[in-house]
């Protein structure tokens, strides 16, 4: 297991010195740098204030010695420092925004499951009666429901009509750090990202919990006097949810994407926000170390999915 | 029946986490996205490397002499009064009693070190060119500042304007290298301006609290915060929901404000001339008469009232500032027929027919895109099938920019826009033929000799009186060669809530500064 272990981190190693290159080679090869994303097109500058910007930024050097350069530093735990931001290093930047980004996807997620799987489970149970048949059509909107529509719609609504929820950030502009202010500014962005997964998640438990029901060992539950609610919960619940729970793994992937989506819309401070900024400035040290630690998070987590299969299903070969 | 209460309480759960936020702060505050726009720079604090922001940098830092809200005249912020010597060489600036945010007086040794610190190109500093033509900075005595030029510079104040002053005491100690990455800006700058710096929460807000001491008189609010937003439509947003009393927005944003009480739409010049630009490397813009043809084709006043609701004037050479522009001019009001004729003339057919032209852009607003489609069409109507094409400013730049031999076909036309005002020497860069990359910012490539003699002239004279004149001769020679098909200069937008009272916002260029005066600003 341990051989195992070490094979896969070297490969993993590999694939981020691997994915490195290409986003160096892939930025480099986009049009507009830093330089050009510095200059107001209505308020040029003059060709010496170019230079003193190229010298400044590290630009002139050639394109091999800047990635050999970016490389060994890494390599070394310094990630440089961010070219559109004075004096900020790029690593503290970027572990700074794992967080808030966890925050919203873990909220997100959170929501989703228990609305899903209460919803799922509701409509299993009163298959075909009216309120199986609007949560059939209202998971159906919410699944075909694009992120940008719910998130501007959501933001309309809730902040700008209602004032129920605030219009963006994480925290109320000057006033000292409260959990609940926090929480209050996380609660609309974590329930519109849950929308699409918590629908998606209501049809599986749905199509699951009805196919279990059918089964031999619950009629034998129902046959043994068995109170109804305890069938459900735990004879068909429990069975039903297996394929719901592939099935969140493999939302993850996809909350990231809205994640970043939401964060540009409400302003919150993730790495989706911290990515489409360093983006639209082609903020090259920021771009690679925040694709960098994303690298590490995705082959971290494919790494430790596959030790844990191994652990939990012998038939599964490490070796 | 306890299946039913397990979902309606995981409907509640989801319910009882959208409570009312009630933002309850004891402190004055104003709130507002200062950074929103074409003027900001958001996240920059380092006045030495910025393009724009200045809005907000001159909350708490503060120039020798600034322009007024009008932008109409410069006058002092920092110096009390200045003169200048009768070869326009020599500034000597008296200067005001102030003290630096941490108590330390402002002496002309201030004064001195940031002027020097601007002009040293290993600070990073992007006023190194412009200041250019300062030979000496002395400080007699703690209240009087002596420069003294090694040529006239009729901009010399208005450039000044852009130094903010720095603390020697602060500033000093640290080698000019480490200045462009050291964290002081961010973290704890000291200013002499009405609020001082109290802190700054990455990409979401800085905030200021009221410097009690300003000579200007105590703030009539506590604290201010410059909120950042993705885009002026969250800021918008941020404006309805009551969170911020103040940002830039579009020109059709600003409508849907201009019905509601609850706000003042801000309008202004806005500075910068829209043109089209024609690029003198491709074949296809070298004969006037194509230039003049795209001139007649174009319905400006008729995108102006439709599209900008009246509020943009026609543009017949780089400037609509009235004592800029001489009688005379030929007006290219809107002549299909005439276009076409000229067209003819010139051989249009042979020289690109219907073949498609890129029209290549960094304006991303709704707007702009009805501004090019309009445009689009009325070119067909005459026979030039333009394409219009969006990118972002960096793609836009690192396009027409490029060094060496761009891609010419990737813009051979652009809409876009170039600061021509308060100094009118700001189209300079985009037009004289000096100023061809990789020297300057001529992206057009254009090559026409009197105009540059003619540029040339104006950026010379040092005599005031003769100054208009000169920038009048500039207009002619572009109303007769248009070397730009020019277009208008429109209005920009700031929307304040009522509950402000006494603030001041213009939409400059750059932010500025200008003399808003923070310290009057009020909120009920």
């Amino acid at each position: 297991m341990l051989s195992f272990i070490a094979r896969r981190c070297a490969t993993g190693l590999l694939m981020l010195v691997a994915l490195s290159l290409l986003i160096f080679v892939l930025l480099r090869l986009a049009p507009g740098d830093p330089i050009d994303a510095y200059i107001n097109p209505s308020m040029p500058m003059s060709a010496s204030d170019l230079e003193t910007l190229r010298d400044r930024l590290g630009l002139d050097q050639p394109l091999p010695l800047q990635y050999f350069g970016w490389l060994r530093a890494a390599l070394s735990g310094d990630f440089g420092y961010s070219i559109q931001r004075s004096g900020v290093r790029v690593l503290p930047l970027v572990m700074e925004r794992i967080g808030p980004t966890a925050l919203l996807m873990g909220m997100g997620l959170a929501i989703a499951i228990i609305i899903g799987i209460a919803a799922g489970i509701y409509s299993a149970v009163r298959r075909n009666a009216w309120p199986d048949i609007a949560m059939s059509v209202l998971s159906f909107i919410g699944i075909s429901s694009p992120a940008f529509l719910t998130a501007l719609l959501g933001l309309y609504f809730f902040s700008v009509l209602l004032h129920w929820a605030p219009s963006g950030g994480m925290q109320t502009a000057g006033a000292p750090f409260s959990i609940a202010d926090v929480l209050a500014h996380l609660i609309l962005p974590a329930c519109l990202l849950s929308i699409g997964h918590a629908a998606l998640i209501m049809r599986y438990m749905r199509a699951s919990l009805l196919e279990v029901l059918n089964q031999d060992y619950v009629r034998t539950a129902r046959a043994k006097g068995v109170r109804e609610f305890w069938v459900i919960i735990k004879h068909a619940t429990r069975n039903a949810l297996l394929p719901v729970i592939t099935l969140i793994g493999s939302t993850v992937g996809i909350a990231v994407g809205g994640a970043i989506f939401l964060e540009s819309v409400f302003n919150w401070p993730g790495m989706g926000l911290l990515l489409v900024n360093a983006v639209g400035t082609r903020d090259y040290p920021v771009i690679m170390g925040a694709t960098l630690v994303i690298g590490v998070c995705v082959i971290l987590v494919n790494i430790l999915t596959d030790v844990a299969y191994a652990f939990v299903d012998p038939r599964i070969q490490v070796a | 029946m306890r299946i039913k209460t397990i979902s309606i309480a995981a409907a509640l759960l989801l319910g009882a986490g959208l409570p009312t936020i009630v933002q309850a702060q004891s402190p004055k505050t104003i709130a507002g996205g200062f950074d929103v726009g074409p003027g900001g720079f958001p996240k920059n604090f380092n006045p030495l490397v910025a393009t724009g922001g200045f809005t907000w940098l001159s909350t708490y830092f503060e120039p020798l002499v600034i322009w007024n809200a009008g932008l109409t005249e410069l006058e002092g912020d920092l110096a009390k009064n200045y003169t200048m010597s009768s070869d326009q060489m020599t500034y000597t600036f008296k200067l005001v009693k102030e003290s630096w945010h941490d108590g330390k007086p402002f002496t002309s040794k201030d004064v001195k070190f940031t002027i020097e610190l601007a002009k040293n190109k290993a600070s990073g500093s992007l006023l190194a060119a412009r200041l250019g033509d300062v030979a000496s900075v002395e400080a007699p005595d703690d209240s009087t500042v002596i420069i003294k030029l090694s040529k006239p510079n009729g901009s010399f104040l208005s450039i000044l304007s852009q130094v903010l002053i720095l603390p020697e005491h602060a500033l000093a100690g640290m080698p000019p290298e480490s200045l462009a990455t050291s964290t002081w800006w961010s973290t704890s700058p000291v200013g002499t301006g009405p609020f001082k710096f109290k802190k700054y929460v990455t990409d979401q807000y800085v905030e200021l609290a009221a410097d009690d001491d300003y000579r200007g008189g105590k703030p009539k609010v506590d604290v201010l915060i410059n909120r950042y937003f993705e885009s002026p439509a969250a800021a918008v947003a941020a404006l309805r929901a009551g969170e911020i009393q103040f940002t830039y927005v579009e020109p059709d944003d600003a409508a849907s404000f201009k019905t509601d009480a609850s706000f003042k739409v801000i309008e202004g010049g806005s500075y910068v001339v829209n043109y089209i630009g024609l690029n003198q490397k491709v074949d296809l813009f070298k004969d006037l008469k194509v230039r003049q043809a795209i001139m007649y084709a174009i319905d400006r006043n008729a995108i102006i009232e439709s599209l900008y609701g009246g509020a943009a004037k026609p543009a017949n050479c780089g400037y609509v500032a009235p004592q800029l522009v001489p009688e005379g001019l030929e007006a290219y009001a809107y002549d299909p027929a005439k276009a076409k004729a000229l067209l003819t003339e010139a051989g249009w057919d042979k020289i690109n027919g219907d073949k498609p032209i890129t029209l290549l852009t960094y304006y991303g607003s709704p707007q702009a895109a009805n501004v090019m489609a309009a445009i689009q069409s009325m070119l067909a109507q005459v026979g030039i099938n333009v394409v219009p094409r969006v990118v972002d400013t960096p793609t836009y730049n690192g396009i027409v920019y490029k060094e060496g031999t761009p891609d010419w076909s990737a813009f051979p036309m652009v809409y876009a826009g170039l600061q021509n005002g308060p100094n009118p020497a700001g189209i300079n860069p985009g037009l004289n033929k000096s100023q061809i990359p990789p020297a300057g910012f001529n992206t057009m490539r254009i090559k026409f000799d009197d105009l540059s003699a003619a540029f040339d002239k104006a950026l010379a004279e040092t005599d005031a009186s003769k100054l208009d004149a000169a920038w009048q001769d500039v207009c002619k020679v572009m109303n007769k060669d248009l070397p730009w098909a020019t277009l208008w200069v429109a209005n920009r937008y700031g929307v304040a809530s009522n509950k402000l009272k006494d603030f001041v916002w213009t939409p400059a260029p750059g932010g500025g500064p200008y003399a808003a005066h923070p310290e009057t600003w009020d909120i009920q």
